[in-house]
């Protein structure tokens, strides 16, 4: 079948495809798109039936789709993209690296006399080890444990994303590793209490993470409803869709208690507001694709949130 | 930048402008939105904010005849300026909840910044108040918003004269760098008495291992200006193009 491509927004003809096979993908008719206008690789086309509708996927084929002996398909150009890996990694390297370069009191940053010293709290050295775990955890996370749905974001979030946590390391690390810096009010207790909180949130983040990644099988974009397994932590299950930004919460409040830093505090609102945004938005489409949705389930904190 | 308020006029905030980009004439399509109560309840907003501020205009000039001199007129006055400035926070809420088809994050920018103004420079540091600069963005944002919430008042009772409509996409090419200008001067008087008292600022050590300096943070709330102003200035002057040539064609054929 014939298969003609119009801009969405000026109904330009940009490409008219002939012999395309029926049981062509979108996947394929994008890949014959490149090839009349290279700069617009696979992952920055959207193609719709419709100029103002939802983009088609990459699975959907020609022949299921509303279409008669000539499909008709609207373009839009979705900007330069990135892929969600180069994202992550390079926005959890920044934060890992930069807490670092505080933590040795790197020149420039606290006044020549401390100068690569070092802090005598041993609170500051924990929240080295803590800060630096997370991040690093994140990394390997990425390399080896998540199952992207995308393959690429536009490429203007890696600037956002990286100046929101590169930003929020930097302030951070700066307060927590100041000559200056004052321990928690409530001492050893304080410090040894928060750090149960961090630890068992971090086992329970990854819990979730690999309990994520099991119910889809390697290259494919299943979706299922993520249930409790054998493991305790991903229990939380039961109360929460998205449990994964519930123990992210909990991690961050965890350190905030550890250092008392109003910084990490603020860092930890911010980022809860934001997992509360990601969270209903995916307890919303967890909703509406399936019909058997446990009721009791809240989308971050549980019974209210 | 405060006096982008300008901007968050053209940007549609309360009926009709910028975000009808589209148009004016779209506006009264546009009207079909808020039910009769919605729109009874935005012309009485935008009437008592147009009196506000020409209650403001007049103490100025009443104030002016009365000293003598144009100085240190803002003590004048200082109380419905606070007021009805500050009740424009109200128009956040309307973007919130969707009677005024703006942009909430806009909007809240360019209301916050104006309130910072006021509460945070000009009534913290007492001895900005005798400033000139004062007057400048006081008399450049009385001009704007009388024009501004008469321009909505209008749209909203679909009888926009074109001379209001004129005024707003016009008189913005003076008004907005004088304002920008008083803001900014005063802003740059405040720094020396800022930093003398420390206002607003926290130092290390302290138990919440936070800090703060006010100075630091008003010079790069300066420096913002830099980026934001040109790209307000220049969007308006695009909006002043669409919007009014494209009344003058309506023009020509009435």
């Amino acid at each position: 079948m014939g298969v003609e491509i119009l801009d969405a927004k000026t109904r330009e003809k940009l490409c008219f495809l002939d012999k395309v096979e029926p049981q062509a993908t979108i996947a394929e008719i994008k890949n014959l798109f490149t090839k009349t206008h290279p700069q617009w690789y696979p992952a920055r086309q959207s193609l719709r039936l419709d100029p103002k509708g939802k983009s088609l996927k990459d699975e959907d084929v020609l022949q299921k789709l509303p279409v008669g002996t000539t499909a008709t398909l609207y373009f839009r150009d979705l900007g330069a993209q990135i892929s969600w890996v180069t994202v992550f990694l390079t926005e959890y390297a920044g934060p890992l690296f930069i807490y670092l370069l505080f933590y040795f009191r790197v020149p420039f940053i606290y006044g020549r006399k401390y100068d690569f010293t070092s802090s005598r709290h041993t609170v500051v050295h924990l929240a080295c080890i803590c800060h630096s775990f997370h991040y690093i955890k994140r990394l390997l996370e990425t390399l080896f444990v998540h199952r992207f749905s995308h393959g690429t974001m536009p490429l203007r979030n890696i600037f956002k994303n990286c100046t929101y946590y590169w930003g929020f390391a930097a302030w951070m690390a700066y307060y927590i590793n100041h000559p200056l810096y004052t321990p928690p009010t409530y001492g050893a207790q304080q410090v040894k209490l928060a750090l149960a909180i961090f630890v068992i949130c971090q086992l329970g983040n990854f819990s979730i993470h690999m309990a994520l990644r099991d119910l889809r099988p390697a290259g494919s974009k299943t979706r299922k409803i993520p249930y409790p397994t054998r493991n305790p932590f991903t229990w939380l299950f039961l109360l929460v869709s998205c449990p994964n930004y519930t123990y992210e919460v909990g991690s961050w409040i965890g350190f905030a208690i550890m250092t008392q830093c109003l910084p990490v505090a603020l860092f930890s609102l911010v980022g809860f507001t934001q997992m509360t945004i990601w969270a209903k938005g995916k307890h919303r489409s967890y909703l509406k694709e399936f019909r058997d949705y446990p009721p009791l389930r809240m989308p971050i904190i549980p019974f209210l949130l | 930048m405060a006096a982008a308020a300008a901007i968050a006029a053209s940007k549609g905030n309360g009926g009709g402008g910028g975000r009808a980009g589209a148009g004016e004439a779209s506006s009264s399509r546009r009207k079909k939105g808020p039910g009769p109560l919605t729109t009874a309840y935005l012309v009485i907003y935008n009437v008592v904010m147009t009196a506000g501020w020409l209650v403001i205009a007049v103490g100025l000039v009443r104030a002016y005849l009365a000293k003598g001199s144009y100085h240190s007129l803002y003590y004048s006055i200082e109380k419905p300026l606070k007021f009805f400035q500050t009740g424009a926070l109200l128009e956040i809420l309307h973007c919130a909840i969707g009677i005024v088809p703006s942009s909430v994050v806009l909007t809240s920018i360019q209301v916050m910044s104006r309130v910072f103004l006021i509460w945070a420079v000009t009534h913290s540091v007492k001895e900005v108040q005798s400033e000139d600069s004062v007057l400048l963005f006081v008399i450049a944002w009385t001009i704007t918003e009388i024009i501004r919430y008469s321009f909505y008042t209008f749209s909203l009772l679909n009888h926009l004269p074109y001379l209001i409509k004129w005024a707003r996409y016009t008189l913005f090419i003076v008004l907005y760098p004088m304002g920008v200008s008083g803001e900014l001067l005063t802003i740059y008087a405040a720094l020396p008495f800022v930093r003398q008292a420390g206002l607003y600022s926290i130092s290390l050590p302290n138990k919440y291992n936070f800090s703060f300096d006010y100075y630091a943070f008003l010079i790069l709330i300066m420096i913002s200006y830099i980026p934001l102003f040109p790209q307000l200035y220049f969007h308006m002057i695009h909006q002043r193009r669409k919007i009014l040539s494209h009344t003058e064609e309506h023009k020509k054929f009435e």
